[in-house]
């Protein structure tokens, strides 16, 4: 759920019962303070009944005026007990409007009133008195007030969804701008996260955590680039001297048999390690997109020129090569091309059986290499990692690396399968 | 033949020497730029063996210099640096050719014959070895006048085995020179021999002399004697 709905939820939700609790004390206090009213004007009403049967010594006559009503009727001595109720109001209409109004000069109309009982001795008889007073002015006027609220909620609620909306999404675009800023950030590129504008603090904070860090990974990046090229070139003098004092030694002959056994793996050892060197160097590059000078290359003169490179290669291991190759031209660095089928190639040899099978397809969608073997299946997710090779391998595990890397510098993805007894890589062009 | 080895590594420049150093070669070695740079100014050399990495300076201002003094001189770069642009750099300045360290000092004696070839023989594109002609244009091998047929590879190994005669050429170097990086997967060289075998045939049918000896299991030695 997004922050913005999240919050305009729990705001609303909050906002509607806070002032649904503040309706209801508003309006138990109103009626509280407006009965309290009613009940001392019909105390005052009580009151002056006794004191004029106590002047008089009899009932005083009652009249009906518009809002209150006082009846008195006997009652056997003490059975009355004081107290105030809610009670009714028959309203009568008035005689000049209402006889117009209704036919009926009985009718009328109830309407809630408070109502007061009290007994009076008045001349020897008892009486129970009965003071109504409507409150019919008493309720339109909570009524107005619950509207006013009910009015003041629905505003509120309609003032909170417009600014939440508005005001909201507009301060949280420095965040969403952070994020697609995070969203492109990668390690390898000179680009620098750019800098938002903002004048919240939190933002302008996590502005400068995610700048610092961006910063501050690149520049590991940086070092740990120089490190491995340094490193790489640095290994490349001793082993160039290694390389070339071997060469004169051979040249003094009369070697044994071990002595040249011994030799032979020097020279191997040798050209191992450089080209691990190599290896590291060419994806340092490619990772780094200095290879960039593209050009039309024919991918099917390409295969067939390195398949005729092969074919000593091919024939000593007793395999069995078929090709079909269409026609195919794509814009890529020549030399990186040649390090992907070279590799492509050479692990298909490398890792098959003696009088096995490669069998190479070239459409104009895709590249693909199968080779038999007997071994397992390849670990799908691993094999694209550096220095993963299988226990058999000889290879220095960047080849498939690099050839990922390549693919992915001329937009085009390398995968791998595997069907019954084949490996199969295919490079699919886009 | 006259060359002068600009490179600063003892260990390296040493064995160039050495390797160099034959009948009718002529060494001289500069280690830092300031030395190479006094040297090219007062001798001529026929090739020259230029790192780009020097203590003093950059090996590509010594081939300016060559270049702006209007020197016939052939140059090599050696760099460990193989960047294609630094490659580019140092042929658009006008080097020969560029060699990526490490090498086989058999490639580097190739090269730089190749280099003199070009240089020397002027319009001629015959290398004569005793009876045995080569047309480099044509890729044409005669023994005595006989043509004799040979494949590219077979060609490029015969070329290889003149420019490095009288030396042991190991069976890496010939591998590494024939099929590039990619030879790292061949369990033997057992091709390799098989390629010596049909040159060799090749040529003892036109009537040439057995040029070639194994060499102790190390590799292979193209010698008169």
């Amino acid at each position: 759920m997004k922050l913005l709905s999240k919050y305009n939820r729990v705001n609303l939700i909050t906002t509607i019962i806070v002032m649904l609790i503040t309706g209801i004390i508003y309006y138990q206090a109103i009626s509280w303070i407006l009965t309290g009213q009613k009940d001392k004007n019909l105390v005052v009403e009580e009151t002056e009944i006794f004191d004029y049967v106590k002047l008089n010594g009899h009932l005083p006559q009652t009249f009906e005026s518009n809002d209150q009503q006082i009846t008195f009727t006997p009652a056997a001595p003490g059975s009355v007990k004081r107290e105030f109720i809610n009670t009714e109001y028959f309203e009568r209409w008035n005689k000049e409007n209402g006889h117009k109004k209704h036919r009926n000069r009985a009718a009328g109309r109830y309407e809630s009133g408070r109502g007061l009982v009290s007994s009076v001795t008045a001349g020897g008889n008892y009486y129970k008195i009965l003071i109504i007073e409507s409150k019919v002015e008493t309720e339109d006027l909570i009524r107005l007030i619950f509207l006013i609220t009910i009015g003041v909620i629905l505003l509120l609620l309609l003032v909170l969804l417009i600014t939440n909306r508005l005001i909201l999404n507009r301060l949280w675009q420095p965040f969403y701008a952070i994020m697609s800023e995070l969203r492109l950030f990668n390690v390898a590129d000179t680009q620098e996260i750019a800098k938002v504008d903002t004048s919240i603090d939190e933002f302008k904070e996590l502005n400068n955590a995610v700048v610092d860090m961006a910063s501050r990974a690149k520049l590991d990046y940086k070092d740990l680039k120089v490190f491995t090229e340094n490193a790489s070139h640095e290994l490349l003098t001793p082993i160039a001297v290694i390389n070339s004092k071997l060469d004169t030694l051979i040249q003094t002959e009369n070697f044994s048999d071990r002595q040249s056994k011994l030799l032979n793996d020097l020279y191997s050892a040798v050209s191992r390690l450089n080209r691990l060197n190599q290896s590291l160097l060419l994806l340092v590059k490619i990772e780094n997109k200095l290879l960039h000078n593209r050009e039309q290359v024919n991918l099917r003169e390409m295969v067939e020129e390195m398949l005729m490179q092969f074919e000593e290669i091919f024939n000593g291991k007793g395999l069995n090569l078929t090709h079909t190759l269409d026609d195919k031209e794509i814009y890529a660095s020549r030399y990186l091309v040649e390090i992907l089928l070279s590799n492509l190639i050479s692990n298909a040899i490398r890792h098959n059986n003696i009088g096995g099978q490669v069998s190479i397809t070239l459409t104009n969608k895709s590249f693909i290499i199968k080779n038999t073997c007997d071994d397992e299946p390849l670990q799908d997710k691993k094999i694209f990692t550096r220095f993963h090779k299988s226990s058999n391998s000889e290879g220095s595990g960047l080849g498939l690396t690099i050839s990922r890397q390549i693919c992915e510098n001329f937009g085009a993805s390398l995968e791998y399968v595997f069907q019954q007894h084949f490996h199969v890589f295919i490079v699919t062009f886009n | 033949m006259k060359i002068l080895i600009i490179e600063d590594e003892e260990g390296l420049r040493e064995s160039i020497e050495e390797y160099f150093t034959e009948a009718g070669n002529i060494c001289e070695t500069a280690g830092s730029y300031q030395n190479a740079l006094s040297k090219i100014s007062l001798y001529r050399y026929d090739c020259i063996l230029l790192d780009i990495t020097l203590p003093g300076g950059n090996g590509l201002d010594i081939l300016k210099s060559l270049k702006d003094n209007n020197h016939p001189d052939g140059v090599l770069i050696i760099s460990a640096k193989n960047s294609l642009d630094d490659r580019l750099e140092g042929l658009n300045i006008g080097a020969d050719d560029y060699l990526v360290k490490p090498f086989h000092l058999s490639e580097l004696k190739a090269r730089v014959s190749a280099i003199i070839r070009r240089k020397s023989y002027n319009g001629s594109n015959l290398l004569v070895f005793n009876e045995i002609t080569i047309d480099l244009l044509a890729k044409e091998v005669k023994v005595d006048k006989t043509p004799v047929k040979f494949t590219r590879k077979e060609f490029a190994l015969l070329l290889y085995f003149i420019a490095n005669k009288g030396k042991v050429v190991s069976k890496n170097a010939i591998a590494e020179h024939l099929w590039g990086d990619g030879i790292d997967m061949a369990n033997n060289f057992d091709f390799i021999y098989s390629h010596i075998k049909n040159i060799r045939k090749k040529l003892m049918e036109a009537g040439c002399t057995d040029y070639i000896q194994a060499a102790y299991g190390m590799g292979y030695k193209f010698t008169a004697q």
